[in-house]
């Protein structure tokens, strides 16, 4: 157990090591963070001049924003990786290994996530409290900071799904926009589900996104432990889901697997 | 020693208009040659840019008007952004690539082609994904209803000039490779930054950051100029809209030639196309 959990371990602290040397996309990603909350900073106090009716204060309307932007920005879109391996044909020196594809692929993700998230989450802490002038109770930041990476681990696995998907269609690219955009509209990136009409609202807790986005950022607006809880219970629950169809899915492209070439 | 010169094939506006359209003619037949991958490439990028659009339309749903703009303003803005940036991709796709094939020593394939390299660049691909946003674009547009047949010429016009200045920036971002090595992913992260500028109206943004965005990060010419232009077309609007978008041109193409006077070979063997 202990030889099987060191393989991944080896996985992650390799893809960690290089995401450290690769200074310049964090730096980017760090960059148009920034940017992304000066926008919705103004466009938030934009809408309250213009007399929007918000059940919170625009100074928490941002902080929500940095924390569902958090989320999104640190979570390794891993269906690129995976596409470019299927369409090169490496895959099929990967598959002999004496480990779970999907899996190494998975631990390879979080060693990037882990090199991304805490300098993206302080950058999302420091830019809102510039942006608003207030920070929430230090409690709540630390409940919301491990649940929000649990919901980018969450948003990685979602990914590789969408990745798998390259065994059948070559380029994912397409799929993978109009996902992003659900997972925007239905996970609530840009504002509370809340303020959607009600077929958004209506349609979306039967989706993962929720779970991954406006939840663990609606802990900074409406502070309650009930919430945290049932929120762990709903990432244990997308979670075991969402590695059974990863699972499924690998299984199926595994066997339909053409490689061209040699 | 004297450098050897370059022969280049120097036939006038109309001859680079014609290679130009050879080369999107030849594109677009191997786009097509995977009819369903390029229907699904155009299809899925309609539906991505009307589920974005979800937002905005919740957002006005609930407000009149956000610092004086509404949401037929934001529809012509979306609107004019993803048809310019639609036609970026689908002529001249080749933008996006241009950072790799400096760093990677790949322009020499290129350089030995009596055409200017430039245009042979950013033309040797295409993103069939564009006509998906040319197609959305034109219908935002046209959802608006602020737009009468009398001001598609302006239509024309803005889309244009806004996809000049979008490819005139991509080809700046993209050619900075000449001087910093790898730097495709920052590259690609500024060109991103432009569309989600472009994208929002132009009240929200002040001071020093506004300046920013008619200079360093044109966004202004990629949306706000042109979507003005659009609902209120003015013979001075169209000037100032040509005449940024001659300038950044001129820019972009002055950083590239520069550049590429600095480029040394990859001294590797490839193909392209």
């Amino acid at each position: 157990m202990t030889g099987r959990a060191g393989k991944y371990t080896a996985f992650l602290r390799i893809s960690f090591a290089q995401a450290r040397r690769a200074r310049g996309e964090l730096y980017g990603r760090v960059v148009f963070f920034v940017v992304i909350l000066g926008v919705f900073s103004s466009l938030w106090t934009a809408v309250a001049e213009a007399g929007m009716p918000l059940a919170v204060e625009p100074r928490a309307m941002v902080w929500y924003l940095a924390i569902t932007e958090w989320i999104v920005l640190s979570a390794p879109p891993m269906h690129f990786d995976i596409q470019e391996a299927v369409r090169r044909g490496d895959i099929v020196c990967q598959l002999g290994r004496p480990v779970s594809w999907v899996g190494a692929v998975f631990a390879e993700g979080l060693g990037l996530l882990i090199a991304r998230a805490p300098l993206l989450f302080a950058t999302a802490c420091l830019c809102a409290a510039i942006f608003t002038g207030w920070v929430p109770p230090l409690r709540v930041l630390m409940v919301v900071a491990p649940l929000g990476i649990a919901a980018c681990a969450l948003v990685m696995a979602l990914w590789i799904g969408i990745g798998l998907l390259a065994f059948w269609l070559g380029d994912v690219g397409p799929v993978s926009w109009v996902w992003q955009k659900l997972m925007f509209v239905f996970g609530g990136l840009l504002m509370p589900i809340d303020l959607y009409p009600a077929f958004v609202r209506g349609i979306a807790p039967f989706t993962p996104f929720p779970t991954v986005l406006s939840r663990p950022a609606s802990l900074l607006l409406h502070e309650n432990g009930g919430e945290a809880a049932a929120l762990v219970l709903s990432l244990a629950g997308w979670g075991t889901v969402t590695a059974v169809t990863l699972a499924f899915l690998f299984r199926r492209a595994a066997a339909a697997l053409t490689v061209n070439g040699g | 020693m004297e450098p050897l010169e370059r022969p280049v094939v120097n036939d006038g506006y109309t001859g680079h208009l014609r290679f130009a359209a050879a080369l999107f003619a030849t594109n677009l037949k191997a786009s097509l040659a995977q009819r369903a991958a390029f229907a699904m490439q155009v299809l899925f990028m309609i539906v991505n840019n009307m589920v974005f659009f979800i937002f905005w339309w919740a957002l006005m749903n609930r407000v009149d008007t956000i610092r004086g703009w509404r949401i037929g303003d934001i529809q012509v803005l979306f609107g004019i952004v993803a048809a310019s940036v639609g036609l970026a991709g689908a002529v001249t796709g080749g933008v996006r690539h241009l950072g790799r094939l400096i760093d990677n020593g790949e322009l020499d394939t290129l350089l030995t082609q009596p055409r200017p390299v430039l245009p042979y660049a950013v033309g040797l691909r295409m993103q069939p994904s564009g006509l998906g946003d040319v197609i959305s674009g034109v219908a935002f547009i046209l959802w608006s209803g602020q737009v009468s047949w009398r001001e598609w010429p302006a239509v024309a016009l803005a889309v244009s000039g806004s996809a000049v200045v979008f490819v005139a920036c991509g080809v700046a971002f993209f050619s900075l490779a000449f001087w910093l090595g790898p730097i495709e992913s920052v590259a690609r992260q500024l060109w991103d930054l432009l569309i989600t500028f472009s994208l929002y109206p132009e009240p929200l943004f002040g001071g020093l950051l506004r300046f920013a965005l008619f200079t360093i990060l044109p966004a202004g010419f990629v949306g706000y100029v042109p979507a003005d232009l659009v609902r209120d077309p003015t013979l001075g609007r169209a000037s100032e809209l040509v005449l940024a978008s001659a300038v950044y041109l001129a820019l972009a193409i002055g950083i590239f030639n520069r550049g590429l006077r600095r480029y040394t070979s990859g001294s590797r063997f490839g193909t392209f196309g």
